[in-house]
């Protein structure tokens, strides 16, 4: 044994540090990946539901930095056939709801209120109708007494569209569009009265 | 490990001079970090010290035991994410055991921090052994054999002859022999090495890398891939878009945007069912014809989704899971408006012929909301006062509903189950149960409104799912497959051979041989083939001096690793 | 298509008759036992080592002496017989050709009975738990058949064949079910791929458990006639094969058995990714597959460990073929799952 020998603990063993960084990195990915499943808007159905409620929260774009709407037109629940594109120009609120969903039907009366406060100001309502049927969307809009229009999606080509703008995570999702037709405000969850009129009035003083 | 080895000769060797002075014991026994030279254990010495226990076999095999014993109670208490309304029906049978259990993550065995942890460190101690020995495997690839030993008799297998050549020319013939079945060679002064089974610690090496890449494979798909689920009334479409979903499982990074936009129309569902024998009612076929098109404005195309036959759309792939009813209801309210008409999803009971069982709300009906609740029977007959269902096809299919008015609670708080109905503000209406036939009504008293059962369609329930990680995953699993059967079936061998000049212009050719391991036999029978195959080429006459070919075959499943 | 009820009697007929004829080979070995009369041919057993020079021989011939001088026997000891070789050893008594004769045609039957029950059901007859019981024990016997061709332990034939008519025994009364025609989800051409590797390998499984056992007897008898005491059966422990050979024959079991093991998880794990969406869900049987293969992963690390051979390593062997009857029988009986395919419930 040589006397020149370094001790054992500073010598060189050159698989060690390459092992190491493939742990860490194996480690960390596998940590992620399995823990994930808590991804920002997902909900199993463990307890039955059969729809995804998003995690709530709101989400504002800088001015003139929210993406464009997509096209959306439809048929409308009643009967007719309706464009977003005729709003252009106006301030739009797009909300996504279903008569069975119980979120939506705790925010149908702000909307309601809201819309009949604000359409002779120049704001367009319009409602995108989730996995239902006619009758039960009319009797929805009957009852809570809706003014408004609202497409029928029951075939979800509308939600699709928005896929690479803002996907409509979950119901309700409302979005707020600017009169150059960006989105501009976006709420997944029930929306309040109040909380939604001062969304508007935001967007509505922006300018453009 | 050589390294142990080597470290307690160096130790051993800094103990014997005079270095700089040292507590007397060193560190924490044999093994430990300080009984080196110089300095005694630090953090550095106390990590290397656990790396090299992390990396020891023995610690491999503990942590490899520790997770098949984790293992057992994930395969016979229910599981969270497999079963969770068995985990709730254990809730409700074990009251006191089962919150103890669910602390200790036991109803999620598999996505429980100490579950991962055995399995990190398992991999970790994994691949500090095997990274450094694919390393050393790499730059040892072009090693030699050693140098042929002396005396070859001694070897467990051995032969000798003689022959008429000089010895050059004897080692000449015998290395083109080796060199054609392909032994790795080396030759020196008089004798000759050779090696062959090197792929033996290869296929070892691939299949423990295998299993890491595997482990990658899995977190790939961990975080870029998703599950969903959909149940679909057939005449309708859906499309793959997180409002359309019933269940969404997306990995850490994926977000809604990353769906793969296609969708998806049921045309229709047709099963078939074994008719006769002591397997009736059994399905024997599912047959879901769908169209979908892959991007918004594609074409539509048309398959069937069958069992074991997933439809794969641009890497998404659906498949068919399960079925069932879908009884259709038209409802008119007290103000004689239809406020309900769409086909409503039973759920099998799993009692036989398909029974299922499913809730209807109708909460924009006037004057008060209405709620239904029963069963749908595919074919009902009357067994002895009540109603089954004999067969699974819709033979007779009747329904069978309790009706309620109220207060469904499902204009505010939190969201309900599609599938159940709260009674909690719900009065029960006085109407004798009626098996309703297609077409027929129930007259709900007081002016509440009518139910119609319309007619039924069937359901189809989808999984959804993309995983990333799917390919890499079969590719590891292949590879790890290939590395095993090589590392068990592929011996490591030695051959030497020597030629010595004899007496009377002779050369005495000596052959020797070894196999560092030999699992599955067949050693002896290789040498002796070579053997006679030298022996041949030399024309060589046997010499009487004791051949001998023995092996212990005892010594040959020792493979020092 | 229908089940063919003829050709469905006829496998149930040839099983039954092929269990009887199993039995009978126990009998037959169990006789050999107590009846056979030890000849000159026993004690004379242990050929020298030495051999006919290495140039000369075929190599056949070198291969099996070669293998003479292992297990400890030195060259020109008599004595212990323990030496598994094929010009050396015991040779059969007349009640063990019996044995091995029925043993033999009741196989026969026995993959004719197998072959019906297919033809019957026109698929792969390993579709529910009765035929898939049955398929194990068919093949553990052309295993074993092998294994007595190749190494001729014709003494193991009594340990290895009473399992065996036992387990078949119990699945032609407790778990027997007509010929029917297949699940849904089962119908699908992996059923061949991936039931067949875990058939086969379940079936090595079980010679290789049934040698394990064996072996621990053995050694047993082995310790306690070393040290002195009192040991009971030595004729029969002279006759079988050394506890170092059984050792290594069980271990040469699992090295079979382990790459099988592994691909029929393999393929079970790309059909299930076809059937139900992913390819590893921690399903009770999936799960149990996972701990059996772990089991026998650490008891071929053991091996290597020169510690852990013999007792221990047989020990660990058995645990894993514990964990082995769990997972095939023991999950469909007890636990629900997506594999509850047994026909049972």
């Amino acid at each position: 044994m040589s006397r020149c020998r370094r001790p054992p603990w500073i010598r060189v063993r050159p698989g060690q540090a390459v092992a190491t960084a493939v742990l860490v990195g194996t480690a960390a990915a596998v940590l992620a990946g399995c823990t994930g499943g808590a991804g920002a808007s997902n909900v199993s159905a463990s307890n039955g539901q059969s729809f995804v409620a998003g995690s709530p929260g709101t989400t504002l774009y800088r001015t003139g930095a929210g993406p464009r709407v997509p096209a959306v037109a439809g048929p409308v629940v009643g009967g007719g056939r309706l464009s977003l594109a005729a709003y252009r120009g106006h301030v739009v609120v797009l909300n996504f709801w279903g008569s069975w969903c119980t979120p939506c039907r705790e925010e149908a009366p702000s909307l309601a209120a809201l819309a009949r406060r604000l359409t002779p100001a120049g704001v367009r309502f319009l409602g995108i109708d989730i996995r239902d049927s006619p009758a039960s969307a009319q009797a929805f809009t009957s009852d809570f007494r809706i003014s408004y229009p609202s497409l029928d999606d029951p075939g979800d080509t509308i939600a699709l569209n928005f896929r690479d703008t803002v996907p409509p995570a979950g119901i309700p999702t409302t979005l707020v569009i600017s009169r150059s037709g960006r989105i501009a405000a976006r709420v997944i969850g029930p929306v309040t009265y109040s909380g939604l009129k001062s969304l508007i009035h935001r967007v509505a003083a922006q300018p453009e | 490990m050589t390294e142990t080895s080597e470290m307690t000769s160096t130790s051993q060797a800094g103990a014997a001079e005079n270095g700089p002075p040292q507590p007397s014991g060193g560190g924490p026994g044999p093994g430990g970090p300080g009984t080196g030279r110089a300095s005694p254990f630090g953090a550095r010495g106390w990590l290397r010290w656990a790396w090299r226990q992390l990396t020891s076999m023995r610690t491999a095999l503990i942590l490899l035991f520790l997770l098949a014993v984790a293992s057992v109670p994930g395969s016979l208490l229910p599981q969270q994410g497999i079963n969770p309304a068995a985990v709730q029906q254990y809730y409700t049978s074990h009251p006191a055991l089962a919150p103890w259990l669910g602390r200790l993550s036991l109803f999620n065995v598999f996505a429980a921090p100490w579950f991962a942890a055995i399995y990190l460190l398992l991999f970790l101690s994994l691949a500090g052994c095997v990274v450094p020995r694919t390393v050393r495997l790499a730059r040892s690839a072009r090693a030699l054999p050693p140098a042929a030993p002396r005396q070859l008799a001694r070897l467990p297998a051995s032969a000798r002859w003689q022959t008429d050549r000089d010895p050059a020319a004897a080692l000449d013939a015998a290395a083109a022999v080796l060199r054609q079945r392909k032994f790795r060679l080396r030759t020196g002064d008089g004798w000759l090495s050779a090696e062959k089974g090197y792929r033996r610690e290869l296929g070892n090496l691939l299949f423990h890398l295998a299993l890491l890449a595997l482990l990658g494979a899995v977190a790939l798909g961990g975080l870029f891939g998703y599950k969903a689920n959909r149940l679909l009334v057939s005449g309708t479409s859906f499309a793959n878009t997180v409002t359309a979903l019933d269940t969404f499982r997306p990995g850490r990074l994926v977000s809604a945007s990353d769906l793969q936009p296609f969708s998806l129309t049921l045309n229709r569902f047709s099963a078939s069912y074994v008719t006769s024998g002591g397997e009736r009612g059994q399905p024997s076929a599912f047959n879901a014809y769908v169209s979908y098109s892959a991007q918004p404005g594609a074409p539509a195309r048309r398959d069937v989704l069958r069992v074991n036959h997933p439809l794969n759309v641009d890497g998404a792939r659906v498949y068919l899971i399960g079925h069932g009813y879908a009884p259709v209801f038209k409802v008119t309210d007290g103000t004689g408006k239809v406020v309900f008409n769409q086909p409503v999803p039973f759920i099998s009971t799993g009692s036989s012929g398909l029974t299922s069982q499913g809730v209807i709300k109708v909460p924009d009906a006037h004057p008060d909301q209405l709620g239904f609740a029963g069963v749908f029977l595919p074919t009902a007959v009357d067994v002895g006062g009540t109603l089954e269902s004999a067969f699974p096809a819709p033979l007779d299919p009747r329904v069978s509903l309790v009706s309620y008015r109220g207060n469904l609670g499902v204009d505010s708080g939190p969201p309900q189950s599609v599938y159940q109905l709260n009674t909690a503000h719900l009065t029960q209406l006085p109407i004798a149960p009626r098996p309703l036939a297609v077409g027929q009504s129930i007259k709900l008293p007081d002016g509440a409104g009518t139910l119609t059962f319309t007619g039924y369609r069937q359901w189809i329930s989808l999984a959804i799912t993309y995983d990333p990680g799917q390919l890499p995953a079969l590719i590891a699993g292949v590879a790890a497959l290939a590395g095993l059967l090589l590392s068990f079936f592929v011996r490591r061998r030695r051959v030497f051979v020597r030629a010595y000049p004899g007496p009377d212009g002779t050369t005495r050719v000596d052959l020797g041989g070894l196999a560092r391991s030999d699992p599955a036999g067949g050693f002896n029978e290789e040498f002796a083939g070579l053997a006679a195959a030298l022996r041949a080429t030399h024309a060589g006459t046997p010499v009487a001096a004791g051949p001998r070919l023995t092996t212990t075959s005892q010594g040959s499943e020792t493979d020092a690793h | 298509m229908p089940i063919n009820q003829g050709l469905s009697h006829l496998s149930d007929h040839l099983l039954m008759v092929a269990l009887l004829l199993y039995f009978l080979a126990v009998l037959a070995f169990a006789a050999d036992f107590a009846f056979g009369r030890r000849g000159a041919g026993t004690d004379a057993v242990a050929e020298p080592a030495e051999l006919v020079p290495a140039g000369v021989t075929a190599a056949a011939g070198l291969a099996g002496t070669g293998e003479a001088a292992g297990a400890g026997a030195r060259p020109g000891a008599p004595g212990k017989p323990g030496i598994l070789d094929r010009r050396a050893g015991p040779p059969a008594g007349p009640w063990v050709r019996a044995g091995l004769g029925l043993t033999g045609l009741g196989l026969a039957l026995h993959i004719v009975g197998v072959c019906t029950r297919g033809l019957a059901v026109h698929r792969v007859p390993w579709g529910d738990m009765y035929e898939f019981v049955i398929a194990v024990s068919c093949v553990a016997v052309v295993f074993f058949v092998g294994l007595m061709i190749k190494y001729r332990p014709y003494y193991l034939g009594l340990f290895v064949m009473a399992p065996i008519v036992i387990i078949i025994g119990l699945a032609q009364t407790v778990i027997y079910t007509p010929a029917g025609p297949i699940a849904v989800a089962l119908n699908s051409y992996w059923l061949a791929i991936h039931v067949t590797a875990i058939t086969l390998a379940s079936g090595t499984y079980v010679v290789g458990a049934a040698l394990a056992v064996v072996f621990l007897f053995a050694d047993r008898h082995g310790r306690r006639a070393a040290a002195g005491l009192p040991v009971r059966n030595g004729e029969v422990f002279r006759l079988l094969p050394s506890p170092e050979r059984l050792d290594q024959l069980a271990y040469r079991t699992v090295v079979f058995a382990f790459p099988l093991w592994t691909f029929g998880i393999m393929a079970g794990a790309i059909w299930a990714d076809q059937a139900w969406g992913r390819y590893w869900g921690w399903d009770p049987t999936e799960t149990w597959a996972f701990i059996t293969w772990v089991v026998y992963a650490c008891f071929l690390h053991a091996r290597v460990t020169a510690g852990w051979r013999g007792r221990r390593a047989a020990y660990i062997q058995l645990a894993g073929f514990g964990c082995l009857l769990f997972n095939l029988l023991g999950v469909s009986i007890f636990v629900t799952g997506l594999h509850s395919y047994a026909g049972l419930t």
